[in-house]
């Protein structure tokens, strides 16, 4: 039931399809998903090669619970070299399609070299081909959705836009429309194979030996530990009840970075959205329901989230919600990461404002807002510079010290200067500035520990990380806040073995170390986990940060302090003593 | 007599249901083979949200013609003894949710697996009004 034992490889350049034996060694060591998808990048590709290449391969892997009744099990891990960054690069996305893949028979899909011409893989159990996407080149992932399924009838597909076949390292995958591999350009590696789909259909069952005794005692463990109070704001509210956490405590990113306040967050806060909210949506097995459906007069979209306000809305001193939402709905169809999309046009606002380049648009300007995700993901006029991300613009066009990005990727929605931790957590992150390794603003800036001081913070980072790792590679949905024990309780009756919370915190510490050995044979070090220069030096003006930095030599203290911790040397490499410990 | 019913403006399409019957009635998850058709999924127009069950109408038992499907206090149950696979069953459901397996076909029991794992209460029992 955990694992079906088979990966399908699939060569684009070739055309050919087999099946080979799950490595079980590795299963047992990095578990699935995240973990076991850098594991098998981290053994087969070479060092240093171009992303965008035929070198490159995309391993979409599922985990031992997927497939399973157990709650928030829907996730697949997308995982690639980045584009973006020439890190390790590993995506998370909901949905439906992780369990149709473990249902067709396959653990992981590890997909090739290049195709010479557009194509879709269709996995229908046992039959796997290759079909002709020439008549979907050229248009978004949504229409592109519906087409196959008008030819395929009831399938799962995860699909890019312009974007990706444009190679942006911003580009992401979508799947069911509103769902995305959002980060670090994952959807420019697909565009760069001439893969435009994905599809899958599958008919296998996953048996257990007393699959009734499993299931009641999961529907035990759903009731008492998922439908709770530190879950449910995902079923009432979803992210959008972060704009008012993020407000108070002063880390919304506001006007690129410039403010922790947006004076008109009430516009696009959780309640502007509950309004216009029709319908809630949930991923496979998940009881939850993040997805919120909603639908105005001109627009209609699965979001937003979180992230996508806080980018696109107030980094954007945009504050009317329809245009948000039609942005939202744009970027998914064209497969722009909301994320770096909202955060370099942000740049491109400022660097206006201030004189330095003059991009054509500035803060609030609701008209070009919305011309962007066309520009960009088609690279037309002042869309084509944007296209490549806050860290090129600042080369090219200088900003730097206001260029929000940590390894090239851009910074998502909390302020580094109100939630310290959140710092160290874009600096050390694996794949850049992210907020998915681990996330303490919930309990600092959000909860009861001092956001303004380093006391604690490397160690409450790593902890977040290890767990998070393991929930990554398990794949249980972040959006569960279920505890390392209760892991270990589910994996238990999963895997038909005692696993420990103690082993899974290593299975973590393992994948961490694994994604940083990857980044450390690219070359990257110390230098490359720094901020930028504004949260250092650019005291914040309103709100509850007013007067707030991260001051560089606290941070410097507090990366070293996570260095030690870690058992990485002062330059951020992983120490021999630690690799032995991990068996790496 | 009390039989299935969806109220689609209270799902989410997480499919629990789907898992939960699978587990009980043919001891593996495998939504497919699930006695009833419960889907959440977008097309061009929107999010459509369809779910069939189990109401009871016992066009199958009428039409078996084996009396492979018995109805008794309002549960339905299959006979797989007296099956010929003929699936005319399968074909006569209103509500297409006999499923056809290898041998035999799957009615719903009303095991209620269903109901027990439905997070919001988007499918419940109740009297059957004729």
């Amino acid at each position: 039931m955990a694992y079906t034992g088979k990966v399908l490889r699939v060569n684009l350049s070739t055309g050919k399809a087999e099946t080979e034996a799950l490595n079980d060694k590795w299963a047992k060591e990095y578990l699935g998903g995240k973990g076991l998808s850098i594991k098998y990048l981290y053994e087969e590709l070479e060092p240093g090669i171009d992303p965008l290449s035929e070198k490159n391969k995309l391993v979409l892997m599922t985990g031992p619970i997927t497939g399973t009744i157990v709650p928030n099990s829907g996730k697949l891990a997308v995982a690639a070299k980045s584009p973006a960054t020439g890190t390790i690069l590993d995506c998370s996305i909901g949905g439906h399609f992780a369990p149709q893949l473990k249902y067709a028979g396959y653990d992981a899909v590890i997909i090739e070299g290049k195709s010479n011409i557009p194509v879709y893989l269709f996995i229908d159990d046992d039959r796997v081909e290759l079909r002709s996407a020439a008549d979907m080149w050229g248009k978004g992932a949504h229409e592109t959705e519906h087409m196959i399924s008008d030819r395929l009838g009831e399938v799962v597909t995860m699909a890019i836009g312009q974007a990706g076949e444009n190679l942006l390292p911003m580009s992401c995958i979508s799947t069911e429309l509103y769902r995305q591999a959002g980060r670090g350009g994952i959807g420019a590696v697909m565009g760069s194979k001439n893969l435009k789909a994905v599809s899958v259909r599958g008919s296998k069952g996953l048996k257990a030996p007393d699959i009734r005794k499993l299931s009641a005692a999961l529907n035990k463990i759903k009731k008492e530990d998922t439908l709770t109070e530190d879950n449910m704001w995902a079923y009432s509210d979803g992210t959008p009840m972060i704009v008012d956490l993020s407000q108070q405590t002063g880390i919304l990113p506001t006007r690129n970075f410039q403010e922790g306040t947006f004076d008109e967050f009430e516009k696009v806060n959780s309640e502007a959205v509950k309004a216009v909210t029709k319908a809630k949506k949930a991923c496979f097995a998940c009881p939850l329901a993040c997805g919120k459906y909603v639908e105005t007069g001109t627009t209609r979209v699965e979001g937003p989230e979180y992230e996508t306000i806080a980018l696109c809305s107030s980094n954007c001193g945009i504050s009317d919600l329809e245009a948000v939402l039609e942005f939202n709905r744009l970027c998914d169809d064209y497969c722009l990461d909301t994320i770096s999309a909202g955060n370099t046009i942000a740049f491109a606002m400022e660097m206006t404002e201030k004189g330095i380049h003059d991009f054509g648009i500035r803060f609030g300007d609701v008209e070009k807002f919305l011309q962007m995700p066309e520009l960009m993901s088609n690279k037309e006029g002042v869309g084509a510079d944007l296209s490549q991300g806050v860290s090129y613009l600042a080369d090219k066009y200088g900003g730097k010290e206001f260029a929000m990005q940590v390894k090239k990727l851009e910074i998502p929605g909390y302020e580094a200067r109100g939630s310290w931790s959140m710092g160290l957590a874009y600096g050390t992150a694996d794949r850049g500035a992210c907020h998915l390794r681990a996330w303490p603003a919930a309990v600092e800036a959000f909860g009861d520990i001092d956001p303004f001081t380093i006391e604690g913070k490397a160690e409450l980072v790593i902890d977040m990380q290890n767990d998070n790792s393991v929930k990554f590679s398990a794949i249980f949905c972040d959006f569960w806040a279920l505890s390392t024990e209760r892991m270990a309780e589910i994996l238990s009756l999963i895997l038909e073995r005692e696993v420990t919370a103690e082993e899974l915190t290593t299975i973590g510490d393992r994948v961490y170390c694994l994604a940083r050995l990857f980044n450390e044979r690219e070359g990257f070090t110390r230098k490359d986990d720094g901020l930028p220069e504004r949260i250092h030096k650019d005291e914040l003006t309103t709100g509850a940060t007013k007067g707030k930095l991260l001051p560089k030599d606290e941070y410097d203290k507090m990366l070293s302090e996570y260095y030690k911790i870690r058992g990485w040397d002062e330059d951020g490499k992983v120490t021999a003593d630690k690799k032995a410990a991990l068996n790496l | 007599m009390k039989a299935l019913f969806f109220h689609a403006e209270k799902c989410i399409g997480c499919k629990l249901c789907h898992l939960a019957c699978t587990a009980q009635n043919e001891g593996e998850f495998n939504p497919r083979l699930a006695r009833l058709k419960i889907t959440s999924h977008y097309n061009r127009e929107g999010l459509v949200v369809k779910g069939q069950t189990c109401d009871l109408c016992l066009s199958c038992v009428e039409a078996c013609p084996v009396d492979a499907i018995v109805e008794k206090n309002g549960r339905l149950s299959f006979v797989e003894e007296l099956c010929t696979d003929c699936a005319l069953c399968v074909d006569i459901c209103p509500n297409d949710v006999i499923v056809k397996k290898e041998k035999g076909i799957g009615v719903c029991v009303q095991c209620r697996s269903c109901t027990n794992w439905c997070p919001t209460e988007a499918l419940t029992f109740e009297e059957v009004s004729k």
